[in-house]
């Protein structure tokens, strides 16, 4: 089944974003609750949870042996899957990965993949024959919006929890996974004709475009995505940037106070 | 079943690896109404299998050859998360979840009162989450307190047990090892109100005596559960109760 | 809350719990007969009403009954019918013939297309659940204005309150038109102040309604008394 788009919700989003409101109360640049739980799941060497509003999302980390690509024989490698399952929401059918859980795990992917964070020598077992490869599984078990910030936090977390299981695998010790920053995301959308952060599901109905933003430590750039039909100005990207950049540091701190 | 190994899996003075008596369950604990965006939910854990199960429905059957003109049809996923094993699944479905599905489907469809609903159809999502042998009743376990919750009429609630052999031994409720290693598996939904089995499966070996009683420990740790799946539907529904 | 709802104490039950009844109670919605005992069949409240025990759901899908008024989502746009979304476990088909407009053959998704909100009546239900909608009667329209709150059907008669007190209460406050269709889609209508009022006044009602003291709660948000 299709999702609708209710005219009347537009209507009504637009009429509240006239007033700078929003539609459950919240000022435009306000998250709903976040909680962060790691350390979880029993048989993933790296889990979060993240529950935020009445989105819930796992992220587990698993690793394996494998051999490395040929043009990088020192370097372990990263593999980031999100599996949108119809568990989530009515929405969702059963069947092979739908365009949006692909984007869903490729964006989450790059944010932390480019930030450089994972030292890949670190992972190299024996050079040209065997390194660790990094397995990063997304599980959104309730969307009620804004799944890509509950992922790529719970994402986060659970890598910079994860330990390596050299034993289980007779190739030395059980070592922690070493990531050296910790990026974060923070997604916009376009409601009523206007960005607000963190929407909840009927903004996401009734709204347009939305951008992704992955910031490092250092309030670098190290991903972006717009998805969804709509059009954003150079302002109003600068903007929502400022605003990112102060939310990110508070996602950070709150990863990092997660790690025992 | 691994069968036959040389892994001792019962100690000196009788108790099993993990200390349990032979008729002992692992602890459980249930949670009902887990999931927001499901309109019935639960989360079980039951030892350190952790089992989340969503309720969509009653809802206009697609596509309309699975219709059924007198009955409604329940449409199961078991599905285990990628990393709810010790080696990483890969994620979709295979012959196993397919089958478990089946019948666990099967099962469900005679305790729920699917006369009710003609042509439509009410979709159970059992998610594994972790998984430590016994994965197929903790989804049964989650996916009738998530029925319930849901407001599906129910002729009974429908509780997942299993007993099992281990060094020649009947036990109740095998955990990883046992499971790796032991001789046989009798997994059973069982309804505790009729005292009816809606879902069996066996492998192994068991002798009929052995069969009985591994069947009585399933009814004993049925009854154990249920209470357990009662309460939790209690404290949800009374929730508003503020 | 009011007089009707204060009678024996509500027990709660689980699908399988037998009931205690006095001998010869009969079965109600909820309950089924096993033998010589009542069973639950549903999670809910213990109601007696007479010689009759029901169970109150504490959740319930919407099952179309033919009078009831649906606020439904077109879902599907044919040639010559409109298939709506009206909340429960089967679409209802809305004919052009029982449409307020002359459609032509074809015509149809110029007049309500794929995700409008419509305000009809359930005509009929056959023994096979197929529903057929119509828009032919008093205040059955496409709805162009306000929002449409989604509850649990099982709570309107709250909404409602007993005589419509509840409801009228809320309308007042808010200063807004409130239409209550029974598969638990409410159309509020009025300024955005107005509608944010009467949907808290509902979200009050849905998460705590069944709890003691929700006058109280709802006079802190819509005020007055009655």
């Amino acid at each position: 089944m299709a999702q609708m788009v209710p005219q009347l919700l537009r209507q009504q989003l637009a009429e509240l974003a006239s007033q700078d409101k929003r539609f459950d109360g919240r000022g435009r640049w306000d998250s709903r609750d976040l909680i962060l739980e790691t350390d979880i799941l029993y048989n993933a060497e790296g889990s979060a949870k993240v529950v935020l509003g009445d989105t819930i999302v796992y992220a587990g980390v698993k690793f394996d042996v494998a051999s490395p690509y040929s043009d990088r024989p020192t370097q372990g490698s990263l593999m980031t899957g999100a599996e949108l399952r119809p568990v989530a929401h009515r929405k969702y059918e059963p069947g092979p990965p739908s365009p949006e859980s692909i984007e869903l795990g490729r964006v989450v992917d790059r944010g932390i993949r480019e930030s450089g964070c994972i030292d890949m020598e670190a992972l190299c077992i024996v050079p040209g024959e065997k390194v660790w490869r990094v397995m990063l599984d997304l599980h959104v078990l309730s969307d009620r919006g804004n799944i890509f910030d509950a992922c790529a936090t719970a994402a986060i977390a659970a890598m910079r929890t994860a330990v390596v299981p050299a034993e289980r695998f007779d190739v030395g010790e059980d070592f922690k996974l070493e990531l050296s920053s910790t990026p974060i995301m923070c997604s916009y959308q376009r409601v009523g004709g206007r960005y607000v952060y963190d929407a909840c599901e009927q903004e996401e109905i009734g709204g347009d475009e939305r951008i992704h933003i992955t910031l490092g430590d250092e309030g670098h750039l190290h991903s972006l995505q717009k998805g969804l039909r709509g059009v954003l100005s150079p302002a109003e990207f600068t903007e929502i940037l400022a605003q990112a950049g102060d939310r990110c540091a508070e996602l950070r701190e709150l990863v990092h106070s997660k790690e025992a | 079943m691994g069968g036959y190994g040389d892994v001792q899996l019962l100690r000196e003075d009788g108790k099993r690896l993990d200390g349990r008596a032979v008729d002992e369950m692992r602890e459980v604990e249930i949670k009902a109404g887990f999931l927001p965006a499901a309109e019935g939910s639960a989360w079980v854990k039951h030892g350190l299998n952790v089992a989340v199960a969503a309720v969509y429905g009653p809802m206009e059957a697609h596509p309309r050859k699975i219709q059924r003109q007198d009955r409604a049809v329940i449409d199961v996923r078991y599905n285990m998360a990628p990393f709810s094993t010790s080696d990483r699944i890969r994620p979709g479905f295979n012959r196993r979840s397919r089958e478990i599905s089946k019948v666990t489907a099967e099962a469900l469809e005679s305790v729920v009162l699917v006369e009710r609903y003609p042509r439509s159809k009410i979709r159970v999502e059992i998610e594994i989450l972790a998984a430590e042998a016994g994965t197929r009743c903790v989804g049964i376990t989650a996916a009738s307190v998530a029925l319930a919750d849901a407001g599906i009429p129910m002729k009974d609630l429908l509780v997942g047990v299993a007993s099992g052999k281990i060094d020649g031994i009947v036990v109740l409720d095998l955990d990883k090892a046992e499971d790796n290693y032991g001789q046989a598996d009798l997994p059973m939904g069982i309804m505790p109100n009729t005292g009816e089995i809606a879902f069996l499966q066996m492998d192994g070996d068991l002798s009929p005596e052995e069969y009985d009683l591994a069947t009585e420990y399933n009814f004993k740790a049925a009854h154990e559960i249920h209470e357990l799946m009662k309460q939790a539907l209690l404290d949800s529904a009374s929730g508003g109760d503020v | 809350m009011n007089s009707e709802d204060t009678g024996a104490e509500q027990r709660l039950v689980v699908p399988g719990d037998q009931i205690d009844a006095p001998p010869g109670s009969q079965p109600g919605s909820g309950v089924l007969l096993r033998g010589e005992s009542l069973v639950a069949t549903k999670l809910g409240r213990v109601q007696v009403s007479g010689d009759t025990i029901h169970i109150v759901p504490t959740n319930t899908t919407y099952m179309p009954r033919s009078g009831d008024l649906v606020i439904g989502y077109v879902e599907a746009v044919m040639n010559n019918l409109w298939f709506l979304d009206v909340n429960g476990p089967f679409n209802a088909l809305l004919p052009m013939s029982l449409a307020p407009w002359k459609v032509e053959f074809g015509a149809a998704r110029q007049y309500m297309d794929f995700g409008d909100a419509v305000m009809a009546r359930v005509m009929e239900v056959d023994e096979t659940h197929s529903v057929v909608a119509t828009m032919k009667g008093v205040g059955l329209r496409k709805i162009k204005e306000g929002f449409i709150e989604e509850i649990p059907p099982h709570l309107l008669s709250l909404v409602i309150g007993s005589n419509g007190r509840t409801l009228q209460r809320i309308k007042e406050s808010s200063d807004c038109r409130i239409v209550v269709a029974q598969n638990g889609r409410i159309l509020i209508d009025g300024d955005s102040e107005g509608m944010a009022t009467a949907r808290k006044a509902i979200d009050i009602i849905v998460n705590t309604g069944h709890a003691p003291g929700l006058h109280d709660r709802l006079t802190s948000v819509i005020g007055g008394d009655v």
